[in-house]
C-alpha cells in the first residue's frame, strides 16, 4: 500500500474545460455547450492563466485535464493546450485526459499519446444502450468499446473507465452486466459512483414530479458491494470508497486530493489548494476570459482554512482512502495527534466496528464504507 | 401628597384584551411620556415582551393627572394576561385600591377575564368595567356589557366604552376613575409598613424592590427592616417608575415606587415582605402572598457533559432574575448529570429555555415537562416527586397521587360538544354550567393537572375554532390509579422518557409514544430495538432500521470546501441530542413522548 503514501513535497495542476457538446440530465456541474463559444479564446485564457498564477518553482508530479467534457476541444486546440503543458512541465509522472466516448471522431489519441499525455480516463457511465440515454449521454454502448480499442491502440497502458450505478431502472443483475463489460475491456482503473440527484437538474426534477423512482436504499447499498466483490475478484484493488484499480494503476492525481496536498486549478471554475489557501476561480467564462484579458486576478472565492480546520479536512479526506489515515504522517502534516483529536468518533466507532486500527494506520472497516459521510461527519469538525 | 390625591389603580384583563395599549393612551393623556419618546406598548419593555408582543412583568408608573383644578398623582400597574403569570396580577392588585377590568368587544369576557376579577373582588379592590376596542367593526359592546353584568356583576351602564388604540373615551375614562376609586387610607401617622410586591435584580445596582407604602413613609438612608426575613438594610435609594426610574427622597403613604438598599440577591427578599422602620417598626406585617406554584418540571441536560458547569452558571444567572423558577441538580443514570428545573407553566418554561438559548448558548436537551406527584410508601410517608424517573416501585407504594385543577373554559355554544368529549377523554369532570349569554357558555371542571397543562389548550382551540379559552387553578393532590410507562432504548431504560399515566389508557399510550420515537430518532447506523414497559412487562416493541447508504460518490478537490459544509451541517444536525450508548436521542424525541394525538 505503499503507492497511496504520497510525499509532502507532492503536487498536482488540474485543468478545467467547462465545455460539453451537450448537457447529461443528471449534470449539475458548471458547462457550457461548446459550440456557444470560441474554445481558442478559452485555451489562449488558461495558457496566460498559467503564466499569470504559476510560479516557476512549481513542479506538478501529475497533471490533469478535466471537465466538462476535455475531448469537446477541437482538436487543434486541445493539442495545444497539451502542448503548452508538456513544455512548461515535461516531466511528469501521470498526465490524465479525461474523454468521451462519444466524441472520439475529434480527438487524435495517439497525438495526444505522443504529446505525453498517459492516462486516458473515459466516463463510459453505463454498457446499456437504454441507461445511456436515460442519462442524457450522447454515446453509446459501442462507442465505449472503440474508444478503449483506440485508446490502446495509440498506446495508451493506463486506462480507466467511469461508471454510473443505482440508475432508475436498473438491477441488480444489469449493473452485474455493466461491471463484467468494463473488466471484460480489460482496463486498469474503474471508478464506480451511485447516482446522485443534483439540485435543479431536469432529473432531479422528474423525481420531484413522482416520473422517475429512485433505486431504493437497499439495493443501492448491494450493488456497491457487488461492485467491490466483483471487481475486486476480477484482480481491481478498492483504494477509495469509489475507485478500483490494478495494482500500480491508482490515480496519483486523485490520491493527491485524498492527501490533502496543494494542487493548483486553472481554468472556469478550477479549484486549487495552495499555501494553505483554498481558491476558486470566476466560472462564468467570458467574465474569466475578460479577466485574463484585463490581467486581472481570476480567484472568486478564497477561504484560508485554520490548522484546526485543515486536519478534519485530511482526515475526512484520507479516510476515504482504504489505506485511511497514517498516524505518524497525519502529525508530520498537520501538527495534530490523530487519536488525540478525534478521540471520541474513534472509540465511538471503533466499538460499533466501523473503524479499525492497524500498522498505524485507522481506516474505515469495509463494513463502514456504505454508509461513510454518517461516519466522516464526526471528523469534519472538532 | 396628602392620600386624598394619590389612585393606586391595576389594568387587568384577559391575554391581549388592550391592557398595555390602554396604558400607553394613559401615559400620553396624562403627558407622562413624550409624543416623541412613544411607542405601541411602551411598557413592554424587556426583549423577550416586544418580540411576542405579550406582557410577562407586571409593570409600575407614576403620573401626574389635573382633574377638576386639583393635581392627582395615579399610580398604575400594567399586569399579564396570561395564565402562567397570574400570580404577578395578584401582587399587583394588592397595592392597590382599584382596577380596571378590560374586556375586549370582539372576545366578550373570557377565562382570564373571570379569573382576575375574582382575584380582584377576592382582595377587597374596586372594579371598573372596561369595554375596548370599540373601534372595531366586530365590536359587539351591548353583548359584551351583559356577559359582564351577568358573570362579573359590574352594572353594563356602568361600564366604560373605549378604544385603547384610537383613545376614543380613555379621557372620560380618566376623569371617572378619578372619581369612582377610593383613594388609599390616610395611615401617615402610623408606623411604617410597605408592602414589598415586585423585585427585580439590577447588574448595576443590585436588587431593587416595587413598594407600595400603606403606612407611615420610607425616607432615604433610613434603616429599614424586612419583617419576614428580619434582616436590616439602609435605604440607598428611593424613587418612582415615570416610567424610568426617578429617584425621591422620600415615598408617603399611599404611594408606590422603588427601594434600594444594598440587597445583594433577588433572593435575600421575598415578594410579600413588610418594610418597617428598624427604630419604630409596626405592629403586624402587611398580608403578604402565596408564593407562586410551580406546575411543571422538566429536566435539563447539557448536550456536552463538559457544559455542565456552564449549564449551571447559566440557571444562577436566570434564577437571579426570575424568583419563580427553581433548578436543583439531577443524575440521570441515562443522561447523566443536569438540572430539575421548575416552571409556573409551558409559556413560563418556553421563556427561561429561549433566554438560556440567547443569552447562554449552551447546547441542551430538555426533557418533557411533567407535573409533580405525591408518593404515599407503605410506611405512610409522603413524599412529593416531579419527575416519572423517581417513582420508587409501585410494590413500596401504597397510593400515589395526582394534582387537580379547577378548569374554567368560555366558549360559544357550538362547540359545547365538542369540548365536552374532549373533557370527558382527559379525565374531567363537569361541575358547572353558566351561561354567559345566549350563546355563550362557562364550562367548569375538576380536572387532572397532567391531562390539561400540555396539549389539552390547542385541541380546544382546535375543536371551538379558536374561540374557547381556559384557566386553571390548582386545587390539591388526589389519589389516582396511575402506572408508569418505561422506555428501553436499544435495551437500555431511559428514565428521561417515562411518563405516569392512568392505567386506563396506559397501554394505548405506551404505543403512541413508541411509533412517535421511531419518528424521532434518526436512523442509525445500526437498528435500534426500542421496546416499552409497564410494570416490568414488555408491552410492545418497534425498531428503528439502520441506514444502509449514505456516502458521497465522488470527492476531489474542487469538492473539499463544499463537502466539508455537508459534513459539518450534518453534524450539526447531531446537536441537541443525548447520547444513550451509542445511540443519539435528539431534543424532538424527548418533547414527542407527550404527542398524543392520532
Ligand atoms: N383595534 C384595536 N386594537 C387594539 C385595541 N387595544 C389593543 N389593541 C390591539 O390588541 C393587541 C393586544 O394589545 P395589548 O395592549 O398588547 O394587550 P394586553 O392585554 O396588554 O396583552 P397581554 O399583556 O399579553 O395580556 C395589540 O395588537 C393591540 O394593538 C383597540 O382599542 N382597538
Ligand atoms: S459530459 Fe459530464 S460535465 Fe458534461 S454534461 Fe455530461 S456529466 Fe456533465
Ligand atoms: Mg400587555
Amino acid at each position: 500500500m505503499n503507492v497511496e503514501k504520497s510525499h509532502c513535497e507532492q503536487s498536482g495542476l488540474y485543468v478545467h474545460i467547462p465545455f460539453c457538446e451537450a448537457k447529461c440530465r443528471y449534470c449539475g456541474f458548471y458547462s457550457e455547450p461548446v459550440r456557444n463559444h470560441n474554445s481558442a479564446r478559452l485555451v489562449s485564457a488558461i495558457i496566460t492563466e498559467f503564466q499569470m498564477r504559476i510560479q516557476t518553482s512549481f513542479s506538478p508530479q501529475t497533471i490533469y485535464i478535466g471537465g466538462g467534457s476535455p475531448s469537446c476541444l477541437p482538436q487543434e486546440q486541445l493539442s495545444r493546450l497539451v502542448g503548452e503543458i508538456t513544455s512548461r512541465w515535461p516531466k511528469t509522472d501521470e498526465f490524465t485526459i479525461e474523454v468521451n466516448p462519444g466524441q472520439l471522431n475529434k480527438t487524435s489519441l495517439s497525438q495526444l499519446r505522443k504529446m505525453g499525455v498517459n492516462r486516458l480516463s473515459i466516463g463510459a457511465q453505463s454498457f446499456d444502450n437504454t441507461e445511456l440515454s436515460f442519462l442524457g449521454r450522447r454515446h453509446s454502448v459501442e462507442n465505449i468499446q472503440k474508444a478503449v480499442d483506440a485508446a490502446k491502440k495509440a498506446g495508451f497502458q493506463n486506462i480507466g473507465l467511469d461508471l454510473i450505478f443505482a440508475i432508475p431502472g436498473s438491477t441488480l443483475a444489469s449493473w452485474e452486466h455493466n461491471l463484467m463489460s468494463a473488466i471484460d475491456l480489460g482496463v486498469q482503473h474503474v471508478s464506480t459512483y451511485a447516482l446522485t440527484y443534483e439540485e435543479k437538474t431536469p432529473l432531479q426534477k422528474a423525481v420531484e414530479a413522482g416520473e422517475v423512482k429512485p433505486v431504493d436504499e437497499e439495493t443501492d447499498r448491494l450493488m456497491y458491494e457487488t461492485a467491490i466483490e466483483k471487481l475486486e475478484k476480477a484482480g481491481f484493488r478498492q483504494y477509495e470508497i469509489s475507485n478500483f484499480a490494478k495494482p500500480g494503476f491508482e490515480c496519483r492525481h486523485n490520491l493527491n486530493y485524498w492527501a490533502n496536498y496543494p494542487y493548483i486549478g486553472v481554468g472556469p471554475a478550477a479549484a486549487s489548494f495552495w499555501n494553505d489557501n483554498r481558491t476558486t476561480n470566476i466560472a462564468e467564462i467570458n467574465t474569466y476570459i475578460e479577466a485574463i484579458g484585463k490581467g486581472e486576478s481570476v480567484i472568486e472565492e478564497s477561504e484560508t482554512p485554520k490548522p484546526l480546520q485543515i486536519a478534519c479536512e485530511t482526515a475526512v479526506l484520507n479516510l476515504r482512502r482504504r489505506c485511511g489515515i497514517y498516524i505518524d504522517e497525519f502529525q508530520k502534516q498537520t501538527g495534530y495527534e490523530v487519536l488525540k483529536l478525534f478521540a471520541e468518533p474513534i472509540d465511538k466507532y471503533g466499538e460499533l466496528g466501523l473503524i479499525e486500527m492497524t500498522d498505524g494506520r485507522l481506516f474505515l472497516t469495509r463494513e463502514a464504507l456504505p454508509i461513510a459521510d454518517s461516519i466522516l461527519c464526526d471528523f469534519s469538525d472538532v | 401628597m396628602s392620600t386624598e390625591h394619590i389612585r393606586n389603580f391595576s389594568i387587568i384583563a384577559h391575554i391581549d384584551h388592550g391592557k398595555s395599549t390602554l396604558a400607553d393612551r394613559i401615559l400620553e393623556i396624562t403627558g407622562t411620556v413624550s409624543d416623541r419618546q412613544m411607542k405601541d406598548q411602551l411598557l413592554d419593555d424587556m426583549d423577550i415582551e416586544r418580540e411576542r408582543g405579550i406582557t410577562i412583568k407586571a409593570s409600575a408608573v407614576t403620573m401626574n393627572y389635573e382633574h377638576a383644578g386639583k393635581n392627582y398623582m395615579l399610580n398604575l400597574i400594567d399586569t399579564p394576561g396570561h395564565v402562567d403569570f397570574h400570580y404577578e396580577v395578584s401582587r399587583a392588585l394588592s397595592a392597590c385600591e382599584g382596577a380596571l377590568l378590560v374586556v375586549d368587544a370582539t372576545q366578550g369576557v373570557q377565562a382570564q377575564t373571570v379569573a382576575n376579577a375574582y382575584l380582584a373582588t377576592s382582595v377587597g379592590v374596586e372594579l371598573i368595567g372596561v369595554i375596548n376596542k370599540v373601534d372595531l367593526p366586530s365590536a359587539q359592546p351591548e353583548i359584551t356589557a351583559e356577559e359582564i353584568e351577568h358573570v362579573l356583576g359590574i352594572k353594563k351602564q356602568d361600564c366604560f366604552r373605549i378604544s385603547a388604540k384610537t383613545g376614543l373615551g380613555v379621557q372620560e375614562l380618566l376623569d371617572a376613575l378619578v372619581t369612582l376609586l377610593p383613594p388609599p387610607t390616610d395611615l401617615s401617622g402610623e408606623p411604617t409598613a410597605a408592602l414589598v410586591f415586585d423585585s427585580i435584580n439590577d447588574d448595576y445596582r443590585g436588587v431593587i424592590c416595587y413598594v407600595r407604602v400603606f403606612a407611615g413613609g420610607l425616607t432615604l438612608r433610613q434603616k429599614i427592616r424586612f419583617m419576614g426575613a428580619g434582616r436590616t438594610y439602609q435605604v440607598t435609594e428611593l424613587g418612582k417608575f415615570s416610567p424610568k426610574m426617578s429617584a425621591v427622597d422620600r415615598l408617603g403613604a399611599g404611594e408606590v415606587g422603588y427601594v434600594i438598599a444594598n440587597i445583594r440577591q433577588l433572593s435575600d427578599v421575598t415578594i410579600g415582605d413588610t418594610i418597617t422602620d428598624d427604630s419604630n417598626p409596626a405592629k403586624r406585617t402587611l398580608p403578604g402572598y402565596v408564593p407562586p406554584m410551580q406546575m411543571v418540571f422538566s429536566d435539563f441536560y447539557p448536550g456536552n457533559n463538559t457544559d455542565y458547569p456552564k449549564l449551571r452558571s447559566a440557571f444562577e444567572k436566570l434564577a437571579l432574575n426570575d424568583a419563580s423558577f427553581s433548578f436543583v441538580p439531577q443524575n440521570s443514570p441515562a443522561l447523566g448529570f443536569g438540572f430539575r428545573c421548575g416552571f409556573l407553566g409551558l409559556l413560563h418554561m418556553e421563556i427561561v429555555q429561549e433566554r438560556l438559548e440567547r443569552e447562554h448558548n449552551i447546547d441542551v436537551v430538555q426533557t418533557a415537562p411533567t407535573v409533580s406527584y405525591e408518593v404515599v410508601t407503605n410506611d405512610d410517608n409522603v413524599k412529593k416527586i416531579d419527575s416519572p424517573s423517581e417513582l420508587p416501585d409501585l410494590s413500596h407504594i401504597k397510593e400515589l397521587r395526582e394534582p387537580f385543577v379547577r378548569l374554567e373554559i368560555i366558549t360559544g355554544t357550538d362547540s359545547i360538544g365538542g369540548i365536552m368529549k374532549l373533557a370527558e377523554s382527559r379525565r374531567c369532570r363537569l361541575l358547572k354550567t353558566d351561561y354567559l349569554s345566549q350563546n355563550r357558555v362557562m364550562l367548569e371542571y375538576r380536572a387532572p393537572l397532567a391531562e390539561i397543562v400540555y396539549d389539552f389548550y390547542d385541541l380546544l382551540k382546535g375543536v371551538s375554532h379558536g374561540y374557547a379559552t381556559m384557566d386553571y387553578e390548582f386545587t390539591g393532590f388526589e389519589a389516582g390509579d396511575l402506572v408508569k410507562i418505561n422506555i428501553l432504548v436499544n435495551k437500555v431504560p431511559v428514565d428521561a422518557l417515562s411518563l405516569i399515566v392512568h392505567r386506563s389508557v396506559a397501554e394505548s399510550r405506551g404505543r403512541r409514544m413508541l411509533v412517535r420515537l421511531r419518528k424521532a430518532i434518526p436512523r442509525h447506523q445500526f437498528e435500534i430495538p426500542l421496546q416499552v414497559a409497564i410494570g416490568g412487562k414488555i408491552i410492545a416493541r418497534e425498531s428503528i432500521k439502520p441506514f444502509r447508504k449514505d456516502v458521497t460518490a465522488k470527492l476531489y478537490g474542487g469538492d473539499v470546501t463544499r463537502k466539508m459544509k455537508v459534513l459539518k451541517r450534518q453534524k450539526e444536525g447531531k446537536k441537541r441530542m443525548k447520547s444513550i450508548g451509542a445511540v443519539q436521542i435528539p431534543q424532538e424525541a424527548f418533547m414527542s413522548i407527550l404527542d398524543n394525538s392520532d
